[in-house]
């Protein structure tokens, strides 16, 4: 078992990553499977400012039944996400996204937003989520 | 003089002698030093330590969310933080009652699915300080006044004007808390809690018998440790403790925040599948 | 049963009120030398107890190191532009229904939805999903508050007793507001204060309309614009004047104005909305 005295140095690192940290105000690992990532392009249908969390959802086609279906993204409290950039304006309905996230445990067509590009710009926004994720721009995640 | 013109002479005095009890708090100290990790904590004029920032710069208290009140090293709902007290327990040792340590161990298991605070409920005991999105302590003099932005976007008095607690208190979910300086150190105690809450976001359960001391300290301009004692026989078979460093946030400003907005998590923090998990 | 209240009562009456309580105080320390006066006694101006102070002037409205107390019972039940006065419950539900264009100057489609809600017994409001009595709301609904002066970053706080025990917070710093084109609108907004000799001003903006801002159920969009007046004329008296600014909604802006009188030795109860959830 790891000795549970922690050094200062390892201390004075965590605080100062927590600083940067994105944070919830739930377990991520509850509601969300890491073990599913989800990609997805497609046009937003809603965007909801609000606490505790923003949502918007995209219409995407399923691969498999060619149905069309809606997603809905959770991302980070709206405070945080105008911290990083995004303005209320930033992601319309009608935009075409794509979207890199983590699947809903309940089977619903929900998930985890953790980085959002615009397809007309290419800009990235990170989505301030509860992943315990830095990215605010820059390349996608590894999934 | 009217009291206008009284008010703009006295401007430059202010910053040196009122804050909202009547004191502000000087910058000379964080001058002395260029280094941030060992600028050390701000004072008030009177040389007593200050738990916010120097005028003009503001900042507050981001509760660390990956914090723990004791260590667990296997795959759980919380990783293991790097900013635990080293005093901490590990979780096998705490003195559980053999119901409490059932339902912590469930708690885990499940990835805290059931967290209260999750469903916007006021966050009691040590649950407040790993709540994100920072927090305010306003020093009154004769009271503390913890101002959360999250669990809930509330505020929780302690009273340093008294030295004992009612002697049947209704439960409530902050309890009813006095205070004392001993030193830098802010002692905080509490009884008469409810047991509708987690006291920690790890999932530590309680009963309405909880009694608690809470030691607030401020070892550099950048931390804050927190300590909390926990005192509950209905839970734990004797008194332990655990705790964690918060960070000071520059230029974090309060804001608004409501969870019970458009709260979609409660409903959809199912956890893990523990029958299939065991069956694996 | 709710008991029947009378908005927009005379300042003087409350005044008089508050003269009554403060000559029943005992010794109060604003006249340390002076002989309390007895409980049967003709209230006398001089008995008011003046607001108190920090050290170089500024008024408080909080209470003073050693005391007790907190901003209570307000004088009216609800929002009603000032010089109108129409029976009501303690909840805003208006006696006659026939009087609710008297209440403000709205816009049609604002006074069909009050009539409706009012109609409707207030079965809507949100406050029953422990979402906040926001804006002036909360400065008239139960549960009493505090404001508190943080006079190290310049800010205030309004600690809420009702609704889900909330607070909001007033920067005094003269920053401007946000931009309406870029603002969330959340439920207590952004407030930036200044003080005008010892009146506090408010402008507040960035709301969202999810929140009545008044019992009763008055309608707003998230245009609104509040100025807020607060002021304490003596110890135990809080003054609070509102112009509601919301072309959506009104007409006009227009203004309602109250009292709240201050509970001495008193300690807002913890409770929550959250309490019976």
């Amino acid at each position: 078992m790891p000795s549970n005295k922690i050094s200062a140095v390892l201390g004075l690192a965590g605080l100062l990553g927590l600083a940067l940290q994105a944070e919830a105000h739930h377990s991520f690992r509850s509601q969300y499977d890491a073990d599913q990532p989800v990609t997805f392009t497609g046009i937003v249908t809603k965007v909801e400012w609000m606490n505790p969390h923003v949502y918007f959802y995209i219409d995407v086609e399923n691969e498999q039944t060619g149905a069309l279906e809606n997603w809905g993204f959770e991302m980070g409290p709206p405070h945080m996400l105008q911290q990083r950039g995004w303005k209320r304006n930033s992601m319309l309905i009608g935009d075409e996204v794509e979207v890199h996230g983590t699947r809903a445990r309940d089977g619903s067509t929900t998930a985890n937003a953790r980085r959002v590009a615009l397809t007309s710009t290419g800009q990235v926004l990170g989505a301030a989520s509860s992943e315990g994720q830095t990215i605010t721009s820059g390349d996608p995640p590894a999934n | 003089m009217t009291r206008q013109t009284h008010r703009k002479l006295a401007t430059a005095a202010l910053i040196a002698a009122t804050t909202f009890a009547g004191l502000a708090l000087t910058g000379t100290q964080a001058q002395q030093s260029t280094s941030e990790t060992t600028r050390p904590a701000p004072r008030w004029p009177d040389g007593r330590i200050s738990f916010t920032g120097p005028p003009g710069e503001v900042g507050n208290w981001g509760g660390p969310p990956t914090s723990t009140l004791a260590n667990h090293y296997r795959e759980g709902a919380l990783g293991d933080s790097g900013v635990n007290l080293e005093t901490n327990l590990d979780a096998e040792d705490v003195p559980f009652q053999p119901w409490a340590r059932d339902v912590y161990e469930y708690r885990q298991a499940t990835f805290t699915k059931d967290d209260p605070h999750t469903r916007c409920k006021p966050s009691g005991g040590a649950r407040l300080f790993h709540t994100p999105y920072g927090f305010e302590i306003l020093d009154l003099g004769v009271e503390i006044i913890f101002v959360t932005v999250g669990a809930p976007h509330s505020w929780r008095v302690v009273h340093l004007d008294r030295t004992d607690h009612p002697a049947d208190p209704e439960p409530s979910w902050y309890g009813h808390s006095i205070g004392r300086w001993e030193g830098d150190t802010l002692v905080i105690d509490t009884v008469g809690f409810n047991d509708r809450f987690w006291i920690s976001r790890g999932g530590f359960p309680h009963t309405t018998r909880l009694h608690t001391i809470e030691r607030i300290s401020r070892p550099d301009f950048n931390r804050l440790r927190y300590e909390i004692t926990i005192d509950d026989p209905g839970a734990y078979t004797e008194t332990w403790s655990g705790g964690w460093y918060i960070p000071w946030i520059a230029g974090n400003e309060p804001f608004d925040y409501l969870c019970q907005e458009n709260n979609l998590d409660a409903a959809r923090m199912v956890g893990p599948d523990l029958d299939a998990d065991a069956g694996e | 049963m709710h008991d029947v209240k009378h908005t927009s009562r005379c300042f003087c009456t409350a005044l008089l009120a508050v003269v009554v309580l403060a000559a029943c105080e005992p010794s109060p320390p604003s006249s340390p030398g002076g002989t309390p006066p007895e409980a049967t006694a003709v209230p006398q101006e001089t008995a008011v107890r003046e607001a108190p102070r920090y050290d170089d002037g500024l008024v408080r409205f909080d209470r003073i190191a050693g005391e007790k107390g907190y901003w209570g019972q307000a004088s009216v039940s609800a929002l009603v532009e000032t010089g109108v006065e129409l029976p009501m419950n303690d909840t805003g539900l208006l006696d006659d229904l026939a009087d609710a264009a008297r209440i403000a100057p709205f816009r049609p489609w604002a006074l069909a939805l009050y009539e409706h809600r009012q109609r409707n017994g207030l079965a809507d409001d949100p406050t029953r999903f422990c979402l906040p009595p926001a804006g002036p709301r909360h400065m008239h609904a139960p549960g009493g508050f505090r404001i508190i002066q943080d006079r190290n970053f310049d800010r205030v706080y309004v600690m809420f007793g009702g609704g889900n025990r909330n607070w909001r917070v007033i920067f005094l710093d003269g920053r401007d507001p946000p931009d309406p084109e870029e603002v969330v609108g959340t439920y207590y907004g952004y407030s930036s204060g200044r003080w005008d000799d010892d009146t506090l001003v408010v402008e507040s903006s960035g709301f969202n309309a999810r929140f009545w801002f008044s019992n009763g159920g008055l309608p707003h969009t998230e245009a609104l614009h509040l100025t807020e007046r607060f002021s304490r004329p003596d110890y135990h008296t809080l003054r609070y004047e509102v112009t509601v600014d919301d072309p959506y909604t009104y007409t006009r802006p227009w203004n309602a104005e109250w009292t709240v009188a201050w509970v001495d030795d008193g300690t807002i109860p913890e409770q929550f909305c959250e309490d019976n959830r």
